[in-house]
């Protein structure tokens, strides 16, 4: 068969069509930062990042880290990416947690569990996520002022916030503990998905993922004890003085209304996903483990469990991916996330374009990386020569 | 569990499914080391029944004993025979997340204790009685059906079980596959594994069955050696099944 003239080639037509679109989309981006460009020199506003080295002069109301108004706008910046980050590892931990035991409660047999699951879920997804919030927090308002705190156990409850019994350890020393139990548990995660090296031995790969996070909790403890000043006691339990408690850790009720209600409606979703996982689980499976004589928690975690989380975990990803973005609605109710440290920067600064750049391009290395790593596990435990999950 | 008693004794067993009545009274003695085929129509209750052996469905009237156990609500007694009755299912189901080796290690380790070391040599040697050692280390997705029915085959015997229970185990596969599970079915009788089979392969049961039993709409017809039950059926309900299985 002859070759086709060029222009009826399907890849030289293919070729073309890719090669002017990409030409547009670069002539469109240049356009209009050039655009912007002249106009904010017109209105006599410098563009370019030299900002992020200038004193803010104001102050973050929760960081990680200790914030003051000297610090210039790039630490101010990564605390609140920082916080957004702590605030979805709170919240999604917590979501899945409550999806868990949710799903499992909708897809069980007892018929009360099976109510109260159902009940659950209509309540927390049909409202919108800022409702359920200001609620939270009008709540937490309501509760009474600092002189009348509720005391329960060592902790304080009132309007102003939590108030639980701390360590007396620096606050440098818990950042770092955390660093190091986050890359513990990233290593075990690694270890337990990767395929290298080929032919490790199952039980020393096992034993290698639990010792992984034994190593990084015991170098934490460490870490914390090393910055233990040995003239304070190790509990600073909160007390009131006067008009307001001292001591203490304090859990301000913007991050814990925040926590709680992305932790709630997301559990709801993820309720729904788990169930759909368990439902996607072929029913031979689980029989041919009944019948080999495994116990019902064995059926449950060697064969449902493992099938059922290969089902749920696309649809996990999504639904990760969107609940890391409403962390943002912190700015609601005055949580200083990024989203809202960003803002309050603007404000300050007058730099919006250049703020908005770096909100974007840190809101996409959050999801991107989640995105990343969870469909890298994905594929690392995919079902081998199966196209789906393998219900046969 | 005691190994003098008939292997399997059941006595007016009825199912329920709603209002609908899937055994009615069945009546079947299992001697150790016999070799029984049921065959039947679809919807006769086959199925039902040996799945009532080992308590995938409870049954609601009539009693069940294996070796002289009752079943009953005693969840230990439930447990006590699964470990010495195993089943091979149409489907396999075997579990997809684990490779072959994994599958027939797993309830040896969790339910018998059995070191690692020794539950994987025990499942190699039943992996090369059914002829697929080299595949120990695939996953059950890369495997053919009649591979992945032995597979499911050498799950069940690592288990070492008195009984061996078969839900239509040929019916999944494609043609040319059937010989390859039949021919590791005919070993498994030969070395005297009492073993109850719910089957439409007539040529099997011919050559292994001590004794064939037909069922239809959820009774026992008819129950009687293969030479007599193929030869010489007595009702007409069996002659007319045989005329449709064996017709063409």
């Amino acid at each position: 068969m002859a070759a086709p003239p060029l222009w009826r080639s399907k890849s030289t037509r293919a070729f073309m069509f890719q090669s002017v679109f990409l030409a547009a989309l670069v002539a469109a981006v240049l356009g209009a930062t050039l655009t912007a460009r002249s106009n904010l020199a017109a209105q006599g506003l410098t563009s370019g990042f030299a900002f992020l080295w200038k004193n803010t002069g104001w102050e973050m109301n929760f960081t990680l880290l200790k914030v003051a108004p000297t610090d210039p706008y790039w630490w101010f910046l990564l605390m609140g990416f920082c916080n957004t980050l702590f605030m979805g590892l709170i919240s999604l931990a917590g979501a899945s947690g409550i999806g868990l035991l949710v799903g499992l409660m909708r897809s069980g047999r007892n018929p009360a569990a099976r109510l109260l699951g159902t009940i659950y879920i209509e309540l927390f997804r049909n409202l919108p996520l800022i409702l359920q919030l200001f609620f939270w927090y009008a709540l937490a308002n309501a509760l009474p002022n600092p002189r009348q705190a509720i005391a329960f156990g060592g902790a304080l409850i009132s309007s102003r916030g939590i108030y639980l019994p701390g360590l007396n350890v620096s606050q440098g020393a818990v950042a770092l503990t955390a660093a190091i139990l986050l890359a513990g548990a990233g290593l075990a995660v690694w270890i337990a998905a990767t395929r290298r090296p080929q032919g490790l031995d199952p039980v020393r790969r096992r034993r290698l993922v639990l010792i992984a996070p034994g190593i990084a909790i015991l170098a934490g403890v460490l870490a914390l004890a090393a910055s233990h000043d040995p003239a304070l006691p190790w509990l600073t339990l909160p007390a009131t003085t006067g008009l307001k408690i001292e001591g203490g850790v304090r859990i301000q009720p913007e991050f814990y209304c925040l926590a709680f209600a992305i932790t709630t409606y997301g559990g709801a979703y993820i309720g729904e996903i788990v169930r759909g996982g368990f439902k996607a689980v072929g029913r031979g499976q689980t029989e041919a483990a009944r019948a080999l004589g495994l116990s019902p928690w064995q059926v449950f975690s060697r064969v449902r469990m493992p099938l059922a989380f290969r089902a749920m975990l696309p649809i996990l990803i999504n639904q990760y991916v969107w609940l890391i973005k409403a962390t943002t609605l912190g700015i609601a109710v005055g949580f200083s996330d990024f989203f809202m440290v960003i803002a309050s920067s603007i404000t300050h600064s007058g730099q919006t374009l250049e703020f908005i750049a770096i909100l974007m391009g840190g809101f996409l290395a959050i999801n991107f990386t989640l995105a990343a790593v969870l469909n890298r596990l994905n594929r690392a435990i995919a079902l081998k020569g199966h196209q789906a999950t393998g219900t046969t | 569990m005691d190994l003098t008693a008939p292997a399997i004794e059941i006595r007016n067993l009825d199912k329920y499914y709603g209002a609908f009545q899937a055994l009615r009274g069945i009546d079947l003695r299992v001697a150790r080391g016999e070799r029984v085929v049921i065959c039947g129509p679809s919807g006769s209750g086959k199925s039902t029944m040996i799945r009532c052996i080992n308590q995938l469905e409870e049954h609601d009237g009539g009693e069940i004993r294996v070796f002289g156990t009752l079943l009953d609500d005693n969840l230990g007694s439930i447990d006590e025979i699964r470990r010495e009755v195993g089943m091979v299912f149409q489907q396999f189901n075997l579990f997809p997340h684990m490779t072959v080796l994994e599958n027939c290690t797993l309830a040896p380790m969790l339910v018998r204790r059995t070191p690692r070391t020794e539950a994987e040599a025990v499942a190699m040697r039943y992996l090369e009685k059914v002829r697929i050692p080299d595949q120990a280390g695939k996953y059950p997705g890369q495997l053919s059906g009649g591979q992945q029915q032995r597979v499911a085959i050498a799950r069940a015997l690592c288990m070492q079980p008195e009984i061996l229970l078969f839900d239509e185990p040929t019916s999944a596969l494609d043609p040319e596959m059937i010989a390859e599970v039949l021919d590791v079915m005919v070993t498994l009788a030969q070395e005297g594994m009492t073993m109850v089979c719910v089957t439409h392969e007539m040529g099997f049961a011919r050559k292994v069955a001590d004794r064939v039993i037909f069922m239809d709409n959820g009774e026992i017809i008819e129950e009687a050696p293969p030479g007599e039950f193929f030869d010489a059926p007595k009702s007409e309900r069996t002659r007319l099944f045989l005329s449709q299985v064996l017709g063409h």
